[in-house]
């Protein structure tokens, strides 16, 4: 009986012994598993194309140009009720962070900086084939895209705008092209950043797909990087070459939206994000200060500015399509965004497209062109029969147009800081004005108020010099 | 008692009658020494020194005993008592002869039982009779004996491990009946530490231990096994407070030495760490709980160690024991908790707060016509008066009725009840010569004091033990199974916005509340082509069906096998599985179903189409666990030098942990048909109410993890001569930890340690102090952070990106330089005992430093990543453990009280992240660490009173008083603020008294926090602007009039607010008190039934006991009503339990 149990139990006890050693000497495998079956090191194209992806970090939109423009006022109530950044920039005051280290203005474009930087040093290690090559392509189009329009925005808040004359001295943000968290933040030049942007996207150009993913508009396109380098180009004045890439961007992508089809009736906003003039996605950072002055629907609510609102003609559809009357006042409240969302679209869209063609144009002293291009926007914007197209006779006529009929179509869509620093920098001579606590605060044409500071953690941690104000 | 007490006099003075004809012959005075000597011998040297002969009977040199002595200058007669005490012979002197003489024997039957102090009779206790080590009996299982003597003056030796031992003289005209005290001072004696690898004496160890006896654990009444160890161990502290986001452990052993990793103890159960959930465990089955605190007890855990082991035993069967049946059972039933402990505002200052916000125009963007969301039913009133609507009469008696609705009597109605737990265990435990088996089955069932909610559990435990071959192999076998399922019905709040939320009518019959959507929205939306859009809390409770299910099974094989004495082999194998299965059934009926539905209705036309489909939602969620453990070890036990005693264990031990998680929704699903339907994720539907275009909620997930590890062993103790003791211990580790490479998976960690027995020494002769230890150990435990690795990884976002791509987010970039955190633990330890055990204990003296901790640092946000996480940070903690026992009272009635005492004061000594504004130092749900400060601190903003003008509150800029609130809790001057002290108590521990008096017991237990500050609640008014709290009642002392400044620190109520000025208010000093305080926690009183002492009882015992639990404050230090473990939320109701246990 003993003997039989004793016999018995040689045996586990031996499997038990040798699944002990085994172990031992199966060690590296036994202890090279994954530990999170949802962690990953990124090492193929699978996992950039996931990173590029991650539309929380990738498709975000700096706010603090708009809240700093001129498309909206607020009233008391809100200003003060409002965070202290949101206080401080709609009066352009000289810091405007007040004690706060950090500004998602400034960590979300270099974050997607960061993760751009992670898919082009992963991709350098990696080989590829004919069956890769085209996703491998698009992936690096991508990230160089991504890249450019994170550093593009940045500048747009705090290096000053482009100037030919002076752009090889003026000092612009940092550049960071490498994922190595050791390596020194220096400032660049408004000339080396804008080179880098431009020279990034027009590789990116001949990468990407050719044509817009209308389920992916999160993911950049070759039309999109041409609609990119036409708003790049634009803002550094650069007309003909911005007209160019507005044209080849055309050449491939002219989609409209029909407002004269499109159903506004009892529904708050009438836009989806994939609607069918989207480039490429992009939303403003949602930060609470932010969605607080600048939500479409909420409680309190900024008022979109009263010249605006008056110089859209009667049987343009466009402003029962962006704003509502507040029940109790007489002003209109922002009702949502060109791409769906309550909070604002930054990203890239045909119409912008069209409306940057016919600015190059009429700049140009192409009159039929300007007015052409216009034209076949507009049609959409008005109601049926209405609208009878403009024809231009002088170039300062065209010019006036086309620049109004930019704002009026693309107000809160994160351009319009950019268009002040522009358009001043030529002379338009836009003062911008603010009322608080009784008090009218003023931002001069080219003050150096338009470049923000750089937040302080980065000025503390990085040792780099701040913007003069 | 008394009998122990009578018997040692009377003895003596027979033995004076004796001796005492011979007293009158003049004596020599002897000097002699004599060491285990025969009789024989010692007479001869007698004869050598005082010419006195020796003679008796041909046999007594053969039954003779040895003897011992030593006397200086004795009479002979004294000596020659020492020789013949304990020798089955008499002497006479007769002239100068020492006559030997047979005793006149007078054979007894001594029959007697022997009891514990409670009464319990005590089985396996040694009964000799001294000086005839032949003639041995051992109690029955009732406590019986019966033993034959041979002379009416010997002496009986009772002896038993756990007992004191009693000599005393036999008795045959009756039934003897002894009761032998437990050795309370057991710290110094038998106490029998398990570190999870070995079981050995506390008296050998050097380590610091804390045992928890099935005594102690059996004293509380709960369903948790880890409920009973609060408040009667040292140095472990239960956090009532946890704050999430923090890190913080429910359970902190020694205070706390990790910032961001792993902070909870090891829990292990039989060997090896478990991995379920600690409620799965019957505290029936327990037969112990060593608490392993310093590097010599816990560093044999490696780097699992670094926050104490919590080492827990089940109880196991007994050798040569006949089957023991034992059942338990309990019913506590618990108060209603007090709803109104929190003093939120009155809903007639609440609705006053409302209506002066109205007409500040507070409410005009949720009134205005686009705007949806629900409004409260004042402002609809207020709002409807302004439009006309109503009447202002009309108005202001609306307004009246509202103000006297208050929602906490509804919830106290409908929502809860008296609690009641029923607990009910058997078990049988006992062994034959070869086998020992223990056999138990536990079923709880408790109803919760939320209506709906109810818990049930059904335990499972078998331990048994075979010696396959005698003296060679053995074989144990465990295995628990556990299930139970909890039912979740009850959130025990009605969810509602506002304080004065009707929730039945007069007849009991379920209201809707203002919740979601605007009343005059949902009454007419869809044209009644929707699902009604109502939130009826009663309806809600009734409808809800939500269970959580556990299940948990481990086996346990052991084999041992003894290749000669003092070595061994043992192999240990551990299978452990457990799953929860959460299950959330949202019928049609609950407003989370109908709304969804609502919300997805597409409107084309008049025909109304529902993507959600019509039906229930059905969320499940599974986790499941497999745990595989093996491990090889060696024992190996010798004598070194003689006097030593060597004992060495090594071994290695694989551990696999796998998890898997499944989280899965079924929409348009019906309970019992159990059928669902597909629905469409990819679409951007447009919402009902407001156009917002978003996907159907999509929960499906999978994940796995696991956890890999192999470690290697040793320990070893030298004990030499009894006193001196040596350990040290040695372990690696190395684990499947991400991305690093296999030679950096390891870490060594090591401990020394050495004990030194003072009273063993011969120089020792402190009568008073027969027992003092002095112990030193040093050594590494060590922890894992398994969030950290060296390359730069990313975490697979599971639901991938909002386009219905994949999506990844970058979790840590890339730290070539990760260590392993190591906590280095120096402790000094005292133990002693006084005589008797009057009073015992021990003192601790100890350093925890956390050395290369994984902390934050900051990076420069143009990087990419603002923070970044390696080995950066350090703490210290110094603390010390004193543990009191005291016999106050021996005798008819014995009173004892152990007295706990720990102190641990943490400090962060490293911390590399800035942390600043000081506005970041009071968001609760972040750690900050503050170099030089407690991990865990409070910190506040200076005070400077409220300006008599406005009553503003005002505070300090630039050294300054200033209303500039923003810049004041913005301030990047850390200086700014001041460290109030820690948030966790420094100075905690008990007090525990127990009286037994005959059959009946009474025991308490006080406990005691102190050293620590917490932030209380007051009025801040945004937060009820925006309803987002319902306020503090701090509002009827606010500020109103100029000179209101000398008598209040509530600042006024303005309108708009800047939400700084309450956020200045909420971090000042005035609304920091002390969290000091002394508590009742529990009382117990016990009667015992033996059938000893009643013969006619119809089981062996039997012990009923009554226990009051959370009895609630006896002395704290703030005076603002608030009970400091329940700063918020509300204190754990009073229970009262009533209990019986049997032993048949």
């Amino acid at each position: 009986m003993i003997k039989q149990s004793w016999s018995s139990l040689i045996s586990p006890l031996l499997l038990v012994m040798t699944s002990v050693l085994t172990a031992g000497c199966h060690k590296d495998d036994f202890l090279g598993k994954n530990p999170n079956s949802s962690l990953v090191v990124p090492s193929t194209l699978t996992d950039f194309q996931n990173l590029l992806d991650n539309d929380q970090v990738m498709n975000l939109f700096p706010a603090l140009g708009e809240i700093s423009a001129d498309n909206y006022f607020i009233d008391q109530s809100l200003w003060q009720s409002a965070g202290t950044r949101v206080q401080n920039a709609y009066t352009w005051e000289k810091d405007i962070f007040d004690g706060e280290g950090n500004d998602e203005d400034w960590n979300y474009p270099y974050q997607q900086v960061y993760y751009a930087n992670v898919v082009l040093d992963g991709l350098e290690k990696l080989k590829t084939d004919n069956s890769t090559i085209a996703t491998y392509n698009s992936v690096k189009g991508q990230a160089l895209f991504t890249r450019a329009f994170g550093l593009y925005n940045v500048a747009q808040l705090f290096a000053p705008v482009y100037d030919a004359m002076t752009a090889a001295t003026d000092s612009s943000i940092p550049l960071r092209l490498s994922q190595d968290v050791k390596a020194p933040t220096v400032r660049s030049t408004v000339k080396q950043t804008y080179d880098q942007i431009t020279g990034d996207l027009r590789i990116a150009v001949g990468l990407l797909p050719a044509t817009v993913s209308m389920t992916y508009v999160n993911r950049a396109s070759r039309p999109a990087a041409q609609a990119l380098l036409a708003r790049i180009y634009l803002s550094m004045r650069k007309y003909d070459s911005a007209g160019l890439y507005a044209d080849s961007a055309l050449s491939a992508h002219l989609t409209l939206l029909d407002y004269r089809q499109l159903n506004n009736s009892g529904l708050p906003i009438p836009f989806s994000r994939q609607n069918a003039e989207i480039l490429y996605q992009s939303s403003f950072v949602n930060y609470q200060d932010y969605s607080q002055v600048l939500t479409g629907y909420s409680y309190f609510d900024c008022f979109v500015d009263s010249n605006l609102i008056r110089s859209y003609d009667p049987n343009d559809l466009r402003p029962s399509f962006y704003y509502f009357l507040l029940g109790v006042t007489d002003s209109f409240g922002l009702k949502g965004s060109y791409a769906g969302s309550l909070f604002p679209f930054g990203g890239l869209a045909t119409d912008e497209v069209y409306l940057i063609s016919a600015e190059c144009k009429a700049r140009a002293g192409d009159l039929n062109g300007a007015a052409s291009k216009l034209n076949t926007l507009l049609v959409n914007r008005w109601k049926p029969g209405t609208f009878n197209g403009y024809a231009f006779t002088t170039q300062q006529e065209a010019f006036d147009t086309v620049l109004s009929e930019r704002r009026k179509e693309m107000p809160f869509r994160g351009v319009r800081w950019s268009d002040l620093r522009r358009l001043n920098k030529e002379g338009a001579n836009i003062t911008l004005f603010r009322k608080i606590n009784g008090a009218v605060d003023s931002l001069a044409p080219n003050s150096i108020r338009y470049v923000l500071p750089i937040p302080p953690d980065v000025l503390l941690l990085s040792g780099i010099q701040n913007n003069p104000r | 008692m008394g009998v122990i007490k009578l018997a040692v006099p009377l003895l003596l003075v027979a033995c004076l009658f004796r001796s005492l004809p011979a007293n009158c012959q003049p004596s020599p005075l002897i000097t002699l020494k004599e060491i285990n000597v025969p009789l024989q011998k010692a007479l001869e040297d007698i004869r050598l020194l005082t010419g006195y002969t020796y003679a008796g009977e041909a046999t007594w040199v053969q039954y003779s005993h040895r003897v011992s002595f030593s006397v200086r200058k004795a009479p002979l007669r004294q000596v020659l008592d020492s020789c013949f005490k304990d020798q089955p012979f008499t002497y006479e002197i007769i002239g100068k002869a020492i006559s030997i003489q047979a005793r006149p024997p007078k054979e007894l039957v001594v029959h007697g039982f022997i009891f514990n102090e409670k009464r319990e009779p005590l089985e396996g206790v040694t009964i000799l009779v001294r000086g005839e080590l032949s003639a041995a009996a051992v109690t029955r299982e009732n406590g019986e004996f019966s033993i034959r003597t041979r002379f009416a003056d010997d002496q009986l030796l009772i002896s038993s491990v756990n007992y004191e031992s009693q000599e005393l003289r036999p008795d045959d005209s009756k039934d003897m009946v002894i009761y032998l005290r437990e050795r309370v001072g057991a710290l110094a004696d038998v106490v029998v530490v398990n570190t999870g690898y070995q079981e050995k004496s506390r008296k050998g160890t050097t380590g610091a231990f804390d045992v928890v006896s099935a005594e102690l654990i059996d004293r509380r009444v709960s369903t948790n096994l880890l409920d009973r160890i609060d408040g009667v161990t040292n140095s472990v502290l239960f956090n009532k407070n946890i704050v999430s986001g923090t890190n913080q452990s429910a359970i902190t052993i020694r205070g706390r030495s990790t910032i961001f990793a792993n902070p909870n103890p090891l829990i292990v159960i039989d060997n090896f760490p478990y991995n379920g959930d600690i409620t799965n465990i019957n505290p029936e089955d327990v037969e112990n709980i060593t608490v392993l605190k310093d590097a010599a007890a816990a560093a044999i855990w490696g780097a699992f160690s670094g926050n104490g082991v919590i080492v827990i035993t089940t109880k196991k069967g007994r050798l040569n024991q006949p089957a023991k049946w034992s059942f338990t059972t309990s019913q506590t039933i618990g108060e209603k908790p007090d709803l109104y402990y929190q003093p939120i505002l009155s809903s007639s200052d609440y609705i006053d707060i409302q209506q002066f916000v109205y007409r500040k125009g507070g409410y005009n963007g949720q009134l205005s016509n686009f705007q949806r969301g629900a409004i409260s039913p004042a402002v609809a009133i207020f709002d409807a008066t302004t439009k006309g609507l109503i009447s202002p009469a009309d108005s202001a008696s609306r307004i009246n009725v509202l103000k006297g609705v208050d929602t906490r009597s509804y919830l106290n109605k409908y929502f809860y009840r008296q609690s009641l737990n029923s607990q009910y265990s058997l078990n049988v435990r006992g062994g034959g010569p070869r086998n020992q088996f223990f056999l138990s089955a536990g079923y709880d069932e408790n109803k919760s004091n939320l209506v709906r909610n109810l818990y049930k559990r059904v335990t499972l435990l078998g331990n048994n033990t075979y010696m396959l071959v005698p003296d060679r192999l053995e074989l144990s076998t465990g295995l628990s199974l556990s299930t139970s399922k909890a039912y979740l019905n009850n959130v025990g709040t009605s969810n509602v916005g506002y304080p004065y939320a009707r929730l039945a009518d007069a007849n009991g019959n379920p209201l809707p509340v203002n919740l979601g959507l605007k009343n005059s929205y949902i009454d007419t939306a869809g044209g009644g082509q929707l699902l009604d859009w109502h939130y009826v809390p009663l309806n809600e409770l009734k409808n809800s069906d939500n269970t959580v299910q556990l299940a948990d099974y481990r086996v346990n094989i052991g084999l041992r096998y003894i290749i000669r004495k003092g070595l061994d082999v043992h192999i240990y194998y551990q299978y452990g599985w457990g799953d929860s299965i959460g299950s959330n059934y949202q019928n049609l009926q609950t407003y989370y179903t109908r709304n969804l539905i609502n919300s997805y209705a597409q409107n084309s036309n008049g025909v109304f189409t529902f993507p959600v489909p019509m039906g229930g939602i059905l969320d499940e969620q599974r986790n499941t666990y497999t745990a595989n453990n093996a491990r090889l070890q060696v024992n190996y036990q010798d004598t070194l030098f003689r006097q030593g005693l060597l004992n060495v264990i090594g071994g290695a031990e694989v551990r696999d942990l796998e998890g898997e998680g499944r989280r899965t929704r079924l929409y348009g699903y019906e309970k019992g048909v159990a059928s669902s339907i597909a629905v469409d994720y990819a679409t951007q539907w447009p919402q009902y109410a407001n156009n917002n275009k978003t996907r159907i909620p999509y929960y499906d997930v999978n994940s796995a993890n696991s956890e890999r590890y192999l470690s290697y062993y040793i320990n070893a103790d030298y004990t030499y001569l009894g006193r001196y003791i040596f350990s040290a211990s040695a372990r690696r580790d190395e684990s499947n930890l991400f991305g690093v490479k296999t030679n950096n998976r390891g870490v060594p960690l090591w401990s020394v340690g050495g004990g030194w027995v003072i009273s063993k020494e011969n120089f020792y002769h402190v009568n008073w102090l027969p027992f003092l230890k002095l112990r030193i150990t040093d050594g590494y435990n060590g922890n894992v952070d398994r969030s950290t690795s060296s390359f730069t990884t990313a975490y697979i976002n599971p639901s991938g990106n909002s386009y219905g791509a994949g999506s990844a987010t970058i979790a840590n970039p890339a730290n070539p330089s990760l260590r392993w955190e190591r906590i280095n633990i120096f402790d000094a330890g005292l133990d002693f005992s006084l005589r008797k055990d009057r009073l015992g204990g021990s003192l601790d003296y100890y350093i925890k430093s956390g050395q290369d901790l994984i902390g934050q640092s900051p990076l420069d946000p143009t990087v990419g990543l603002t923070t970044f996480r390696s080995n950066t940070a350090n703490m210290v903690d110094h603390g010390i453990d004193l543990t009191l026992h005291a016999n106050n009272m021996i005798g008819p009635i014995r009173w004892s009280s152990v007295l706990l005492f720990s102190y641990v004061q943490d400090r962060v000594t490293v911390y590399k992240e800035k942390i600043g504004p000081v506005s970041t130092y009071f968001l609760t749900n972040v750690i900050n660490p503050f170099v030089g400060r407690p991990l865990y601190a409070l910190y506040a903003l200076q005070w400077k009173g409220l300006d008599p003008q406005t009553g503003d509150p005002q505070g300090v800029l630039g050294g300054k008083v200033s209303k500039d609130y923003g810049s004041i809790v913005n301030s990047g001057n850390l200086n700014d603020m001041v460290y109030m002290g820690p948030s966790t108590p420094r100075a905690f521990g008990g007090w525990r008294n127990s009286l037994v008096w005959r059959q009946w017991g009474f025991s308490w237990n006080i406990v005691y926090k102190f050293g620590y500050v917490f932030r209380r609640n007051s009025i801040f008014y945004s937060q009820v602007y925006n309803g987002t709290s319902f306020g503090h009642s701090d509002y009827q002392r606010r500020w109103q009039n100029p000179g209101d400044e000398k008598m209040t620190n509530v600042p006024s109520m303005i309108y708009p607010i800047d939400r700084n000025r309450d956020a200045f208010y909420q971090a000042s000093t005035v609304l920091v008190e002390k969290g000091d305080h002394i508590r009742l926690q529990d009382v117990q009183l016990s009667y015992e039934l033996t059938r000893s002492a009643y013969p006619r009882l119809p089981v062996s015992m039997v012990r009923f006991y009554l226990y009051a639990n959370n009895l609630g404050i006896l002395w704290k230090a703030n005076h603002a009503g608030i009970d400091p473990d329940y700063v918020s939320g509300m204190p754990n109701p009073r229970t009262l339990a009533i209990g019986m246990k049997t032993d048949f």
